[in-house]
């Protein structure tokens, strides 16, 4: 056997195939049931003419542009043209989290830990890690397409030809390869697994920034983001296969830079290194929560911007969603410039209203994040150090869940705030906007939901940290029924499971003050239960 | 006798139905290096996690400076201090910062023995912690607790990354705790180390501590190797407690190891044959630790 520079991968990627088993099982099932199932339930609410006449007008709002990608067909649609037109980019986004996810985990993760010097001892090349995981990526994406295109071509959607389906399937494989390439690259670049996930992210925010923007004003510009070429793919209207090109070949650009980088680079090091610091801490360096932030601030930063950017993103649409004369040209005519004015509030309100729900959403990944990371440390055994000093459990407790729920709030309120602000500012007429009251509404509303999804994830952490994946399932079940709940008609009760669906939406109606008492009540018990288990249990070993 | 800095009384501790610890009693006073061996998975790190107030005892009783454990532990650890075994520490932080914010966290500053310390071992304070090495990070914790003021010191495993030299340094630093009254309980495995310190020594196995003393009243308990060569012709094997009989290089030479308590009259045989060279060595620890570890 002669030795190369990729001696091994096959072997490495059956390892990492079965490194990730579970979670590479759970995401293709979730994955390709959720396409199946939509596209099956699309059937039951989409199969009639009459019915797609109705939510044309619906999809043709920029409101749901800006969150769909933009809608160029008729009244003449068939039901998988509008299906493609409102999963397509939804999906893609699930997937790229995918792929994020795993391309970190089997190479910056794997290096971080050891074990890839572990393995590089065995007669294992330079580019095998990096190559094995790229295989890895491979298999799952494209597994995942073809489940895709059978599971559509199991639906049977009117309209639907096998050639679009195979156009989704592959469309979204290599978009989400693509992605998971990327991030090959930038595992590469970073110097640890932290850092190469927050470049990641950046890109991957910028890119959906960039789709969104262009599709509201100029949807032949969106070809400039990689998210955008998903609703290039038109696969029932004109199938096209230039997105899938493009993607395959910004791929392979992005493994063989990363192959190059591989070859060439110190195991452990990355082309940005880490710097030398300070010889002796500053002075304001002294207990659990300044070392946090000494730990976390870049983290915090990032996530604060990154939803302000979110919500004023959301906000520039304003001005063509706030204009009811774009669908509705007549209307001022008919009614005069009061109605229109009150119209065009109302469709605001209603807007911001999903937006509040989506960016509470969001704003509780980093708190809950913080929450989880208070069993993280433990685990790692960095709270070892800190346990040994006169610290008590309720400190340590109160110094991740304080500035957790502190860090949600002001994220909720720095996105929610930007939006209103920015979409305010874009309108000609600024009285059509969010008010003041109706902003703080808005936020009063919210706020016992980012409280109550808080609070399951410090009672998991006191009394049963193995769970904590139900608390991501949990707020991950209650996004997506608040996102595409009215498109799918999901019932009443599917949307109420979450406590997104518990209390009358704001800023549309005012807040239910006693929903909220209680609501915040329950967060708080909740919290108490989770604290006194995290007081009273073992703590584990690394 | 004043009352010991640890007091450790039956403790017992379960893990569902797996009992890690299961008769653990011994004490530590001031002024006295503890050190406290065993095997793998024998129960030294889960006694001093439980000495910590990290896990909660099932059974039994365990005091530090006559504090509960479990109950008091934020009082006891501000004169505690603690190197674990495998030093984990925030990979973005400097070495100069961990060490100075672990101080603080004791209400303790840096000071010119910090620094001295710093020196002495020869650590690189402005490098991120990730970029340490095992014997680096555990330089880092060290340094923490041998510049900070405190009555009890627990090490676990504290030198199984470091060099000769930072072993040395390592061992100069506990005997100056120990001139200075302070109480340390060390668990080794290096047993060289621990016989060179301690003072007195526990032998955990299978979660209980099965001896308890000093080295020398350890030693009562096994056998000492003679390499002997007399005058006139001896049959060791003929005599009382005598085992591993082997001959040596010349005539009437021999080498064997003699029960503890049959030793005088061993010597009284010896001495009726004319003992020309004698030499007696006494078990090393290392002798100890496989009497009692492969007895099991």
């Amino acid at each position: 056997m002669t030795l190369t520079t990729r001696t091994g991968t096959g072997r490495l990627t059956r390892l990492g195939l079965r490194r990730d088993r579970f979670r590479l099982l759970i995401w293709v099932l979730v994955l390709a049931g959720l396409m199946a199932a939509v596209a099956v339930k699309f059937v039951d609410i989409y199969g009639t003419k009459a019915e797609i006449a109705g939510i044309v007008a619906t999809l043709k709002s920029p409101a749901i542009v800006a969150m769909f990608g933009p809608f160029q067909l008729g009244k003449n649609a068939t039901t998988a043209q509008i299906f493609a037109n409102e999963m397509l980019l939804f999906m893609a986004l699930i997937q790229v989290v995918m792929n994020l996810g795993l391309a970190v985990h089997a190479t910056r993760y794997e290096e971080d830990q050891g074990l890839t010097e572990l393995l590089r001892a065995h007669a294992i090349g330079p580019q095998t890690p990096l190559l094995a995981a790229a295989s890895e990526l491979t298999l799952v994406n494209l597994g995942i397409g073809v489940l895709y295109a059978l599971g559509l071509n199991f639906a049977t959607m009117p309209g639907a030809t096998t050639q679009g389906n195979w156009v989704i399937g592959l469309g979204l494989a290599t978009i989400g390869w693509l992605f998971g390439m990327l991030t090959l690259l930038l595992a590469q670049l970073a110097d640890h697994a932290a850092s190469a996930t927050g470049m990641a992210y950046t890109l991957f925010g910028l890119s959906y920034l960039a789709r969104m923007i262009t599709d509201v004003q100029q949807p032949r510009l969106t070809w400039w983001s990689p998210l955008g070429w998903v609703e290039k793919l038109a696969p029932y209207h004109q199938p096209n296969w230039t997105p899938v090109l493009l993607s395959g070949l910004t791929g392979l650009i992005c493994i063989t830079l990363a192959l190059w980088v591989a070859q060439h680079r110190d195991l452990g090091s990355g082309a940005i290194a880490t710097r030398p610091g300070r010889r002796t801490a500053s002075t304001w360096l002294r207990g659990p929560l300044s070392l946090l932030w000494r730990r976390q601030h870049n983290v915090f930063l990032g996530w604060f911007l990154g939803v302000v950017v979110l919500g004023a993103a959301y906000g520039t649409v304003f001005n063509t969603i706030g204009d009811i004369l774009k669908t509705n040209p007549t209307m001022q005519q008919v009614f005069g410039k009061a109605v229109v004015h009150s119209a065009n509030h109302s469709l605001l309100v209603n807007f911001s209203a999903l937006l509040a729900i989506i960016l509470a959403a969001v704003a509780v990944i980093p708190g809950l994040q913080l929450i989880f990371k208070l069993y993280g440390d433990e685990t790692h055994g960095w709270l070892e150090a800190l346990y040994a000093r006169p610290l008590s459990r309720t400190r340590l407790f109160l110094s991740y869940v304080g500035p957790a729920s502190l860090l949600s709030t002001l994220i909720f309120l720095g996105g929610w705030g930007g939006m209103v602000l920015t979409g305010n500012a874009s309108l000609t007429h600024a009285s059509d906007g969010i008010t003041a009251f109706e902003f703080w509404q808005g936020f009063w509303g919210q706020l016992p939901v980012i409280g109550l999804f808080l609070a399951l994830g410090i009672l998991l952490v006191g009394v049963w940290p193995q769970g904590r994946t139900l608390a991501w399932l949990y707020l991950a079940y209650g996004f997506v029924s608040q996102y595409l709940g009215n498109l799918l008609q999901l019932p009443k009760w599917a949307k109420r499971l979450s406590p997104f669906g518990w209390a009358p939406s704001v800023p549309v109606h005012h807040v239910a003050w006693a929903t909220f008492g209680w609501e915040l009540g329950l967060a708080v018990l909740l919290g108490l239960i989770g604290w006194w288990g995290y007081t009273h249990r073992d703590l584990q070993q690394h | 006798m004043t009352q010991p800095i640890l007091e450790i009384n039956h403790l017992q501790k379960r893990f569902g139905k797996f009992t890690a610890l299961k008769d653990i009693t011994f004490s530590v006073n001031a002024g006295e290096v503890f050190g406290f061996i065993g095997p793998n998975g024998a129960g030294k790190s889960t006694t001093i996690r439980t000495l910590l107030g990290l896990i909660r005892a099932s059974g039994g009783s365990a005091t530090i400076f006559g504090h509960d454990v479990w109950h008091d532990s934020v009082a006891i650890h501000q004169r505690l201090a603690y190197v674990p075994g495998d030093v984990y520490l925030w990979p973005n932080l400097t070495g100069g910062e961990i060490i100075d914010l672990l101080l603080k966290l004791n209400g303790n500053a840096h000071t010119a023995r910090t620094d001295e310390l710093i020196h002495r071992f020869g650590l690189d304070p402005t490098k991120k912690a990730r970029t340490y090495s095992k014997g680096n990070r555990q330089k880092v914790a060290l340094i923490a607790a041998f510049s900070q003021d405190a009555d009890f010191y627990i090490f676990d495993e504290p030198t199984s990354g470091l060099d000769p030299l930072n072993e040395k340094i390592f061992q100069e630093a506990v005997l100056d705790l120990k001139h200075r009254g302070k109480a340390v309980l060390l668990s080794s495995h290096i047993l060289s180390e621990v016989e060179r310190m301690c003072d007195r020594i526990a032998i955990i196995r299978e979660g209980t501590i099965i001896e308890t003393g000093s080295l020398a009243e350890m030693r009562h308990l096994t056998r000492t190797v003679i390499t002997v060569t007399t005058k006139t012709p001896l049959d060791p094997a003929a005599l009382p407690g005598v085992h591993a009989v082997q001959t040596g290089q010349q005539p009437n030479s021999w080498q064997f190891s003699v029960e503890a308590e049959q030793l005088p009259a061993v010597m009284t045989a010896l001495t009726a044959h004319q003992v020309v060279a004698l030499q007696s060595t006494p078990p090393t620890l290392e002798d100890l630790f496989m009497h009692y570890y492969g007895k099991a």
